[in-house]
């Protein structure tokens, strides 16, 4: 949730006119900001630079010393099969959430967008599992998915799909999908609150006016709705995107990154190197190379989102 | 960045239904279909947790065997063993303090920050506004160790301070934009009238701007309530001592130290989770509004 006003800025850049301040005045502003820029700058700032420092040393959580390695804990992360492992099912994770997680999010608000009655307990509910936490959801549907006695399993076999019973977090090639499966009903609801307060904004007369044109439905969703939602989208599909790469919690309390590496993610990966493995080190340098993978791909869409606003 | 969904949902003109008659019994199988779908939808979302609440409720074996859904002779004490056994009383006071903590701390950082964004006019305005969006760029898994390192050479793990400013730290950016847009939003004349009476800028701000600012800071602490209730990475990385543990790191620590029964287990997640949903049953109008604020304007 972040990065969520960023936009903010792309389409409305604060150009403070160039002219002389007096002293009093510019002793007030820093007097206001001063507490927000004493908590950035020790926690976030100060934090950020360390952890690209500390890339290039070598350190083991305990000891004082942080001696300099140079590039050895890239080299060493290069050839990290864990590492890529992790990189490439967060990329499944974010593929899932960008289309399917946005995608009923979107079809949900419309839907509930249409109806007249009972709009607030949808909206309540839809948004219900959204308030949890990763613990919650991680140990609550590890009960749900697990093998034999778990709850899915019992369901199936009752409604006669008894066929379509799985180890669903033990078994290798149902893991991936059943953890993606498990974030996309825990993070919808935000698309849906989003993509809803964007439909309630359309103005109500350019759908009577494409009525009385006979404007298909469909006609009536690409070319009003569609556009309208633009910058709604723009952000949703951010918010969703950062959000499945930086999964954690739910995968460490469901399968810890198993079975194998088969639900590893980069964060759960750079905490067992730190925690776990005691390589302090090379778990900054996975820190930087996924961070920063990140960041590029939000300026990117800023940029994106920027040039789009400013057409 | 394009975005490929799927086709909209049932998208019959709704101003039609009056004016033709004929085709009313379309249009009611229209409804019928939407609020089918609908209703799908909403048992997704709720199965899950209603299977919780009737699993913690069960004893042992009728979880490990039993086809119905509804605990045939509700096992009530389950949840005097979690709370008992998980120590859950600790936690959840431990979570209400460091939530509250950590909303108070926000509010005040992020509206005086916001305010200044908003009205004040000073030398620097601009580079602070850069700062703050750079800083929401950053995302959490290439900080947590250095902050956790961090932390050490200042003495703060282990330590409720430590987590709290960390807690605080990272609602800033967003809940200041929040509260600037807030605040940009608001007629000047009142502030104006109170410089006029003679009233300084803090006492202007403290008196006058504050008690109207009542709802831009009820959708921030809701928000930030909600994030700071569910942290879990930074309380993992910090806390080794159970009795400062919150409750997400709690309910963790309890699952892998004791490892309790199944049915203890949902009792202690269901206790978990009931502050947080009746919190949100009551505050959901602030919810909409908050993240509305924040990510739309």
């Amino acid at each position: 949730m972040t990065t969520s006003s960023l936009s903010l800025a792309a389409r409305r850049p604060i150009r403070a006119p160039r002219r002389k301040h007096s002293l009093r005045a510019n002793l007030l502003g820093w007097l206001f900001l001063a507490p927000a820029i004493a908590l950035i700058g020790i926690f976030t700032i100060v934090p950020f630079g360390q952890a690209i420092l500390l890339s290039f040393q070598s350190w083991d959580g305990v000891s004082p010393d942080t001696p300099w390695v140079g590039l050895a804990n890239y080299e060493f992360i290069a050839s990290d099969p864990v590492f890529w492992a992790s990189m490439r099912n967060v990329l499944f994770f974010g593929v899932v959430g960008f289309f399917v997680g946005n995608g009923v999010a979107l079809a949900m608000a419309l839907a509930v967008n249409r109806i007249t009655r009972g709009k607030t307990f949808f909206r309540t509910v839809f948004y219900l599992p959204g308030v949890l936490s990763v613990v919650v959801v991680g140990l609550l549907f590890s009960f749900i998915l697990a093998p034999g006695s778990g709850v899915l399993n019992r369901v199936l076999e009752t409604i006669g799909l008894g066929g379509l019973q799985q180890n669903w977090l033990g078994d290798p090639s149902v893991a991936l999908p059943a953890v993606a499966a498990v974030f996309v009903w825990f993070h919808w609801g935000f698309g849906f609150l989003l993509f809803l307060a964007g439909l309630q904004d359309v103005p109500k007369e350019l759908y009577e006016a494409a009525d009385l044109d006979g404007a298909s439905p469909w006609a009536q969703f690409r070319y009003i709705t569609w556009p309208h939602l633009a910058p709604v989208t723009s952000i949703v599909s951010l918010l969703t995107l950062l959000a499945a790469l930086q999964i954690f919690g739910t995968v460490q309390v469901l399968t810890n990154g198993g079975p194998g590496y088969h639900t590893m993610v980069p964060t759960l990966a750079i905490f067992n190197e730190a925690f776990v493995n005691w390589r302090y080190g090379s778990a900054a340098a996975m820190s930087v190379v996924f961070g920063g993978a990140l960041v590029l791909l939000s300026v990117l869409q800023l940029a994106i989102t920027g040039r789009r606003s400013r057409a | 960045m394009t975005l490929i969904t799927q086709p909209p949902v049932d998208e019959t003109p709704v101003a039609t239904e009056s004016t033709r008659p004929g085709n009313r019994r379309r249009i009611r199988a229209d409804r019928v279909g939407l609020y089918g779908l609908l209703v799908i939808a909403a048992l997704t979302a709720m199965l899950p947790l209603l299977w919780m609440l009737s699993g913690s409720l069960q004893s042992l074996t009728e979880l490990l065997s039993n086809d119905s859904f509804l605990p045939a002779d509700p096992q009530w004490q389950n949840y005097v063993t979690a709370w008992v056994q998980g120590d859950l009383g600790t936690y959840l006071r431990n979570s209400v303090i460091y939530t509250g903590c950590a909303v108070a701390g926000i509010l005040i950082v992020s509206s005086l920050a916001g305010y200044a964004l908003a009205r004040l006019d000073f030398a620097g305005k601009g580079v602070f506004t850069v700062i703050i969006l750079a800083v929401m760029i950053i995302p959490a898994p290439a900080m947590f160790l250095a902050q956790y390192k961090l932390l050490i050479s200042l003495g703060l793990t282990n330590n409720p301070v430590g987590y709290v400013l960390i807690l605080i730290t990272s609602g800033i950016p967003m809940s200041t934009l929040i509260m600037r847009s807030f605040f940009v939003s608001q007629p000047r004349d009142l502030e104006e009238a109170a410089a006029l009476d003679g009233a300084g800028p803090l006492r202007i701000f403290w008196s006058v701007i504050l008690p109207l600012a009542k709802p831009g800071l009820a959708a921030v602490a809701v928000i930030q309530g909600l994030g700071a209730w569910n942290e879990y990475l930074m309380a993992l990385v910090l806390f080794d001592d159970n009795a400062l543990m919150p409750i997400q790191r709690g309910l963790t620590a309890f699952t892998s130290a004791e490892t309790p029964q199944q049915q203890i287990l949902l009792a202690a997640t269901t206790i978990s989770i009931v502050p947080v949903v009746i919190f949100y049953l009551m505050a959901q109008r602030h919810i909409v509004k908050g993240i509305g604020a924040g990510a739309i304007k």
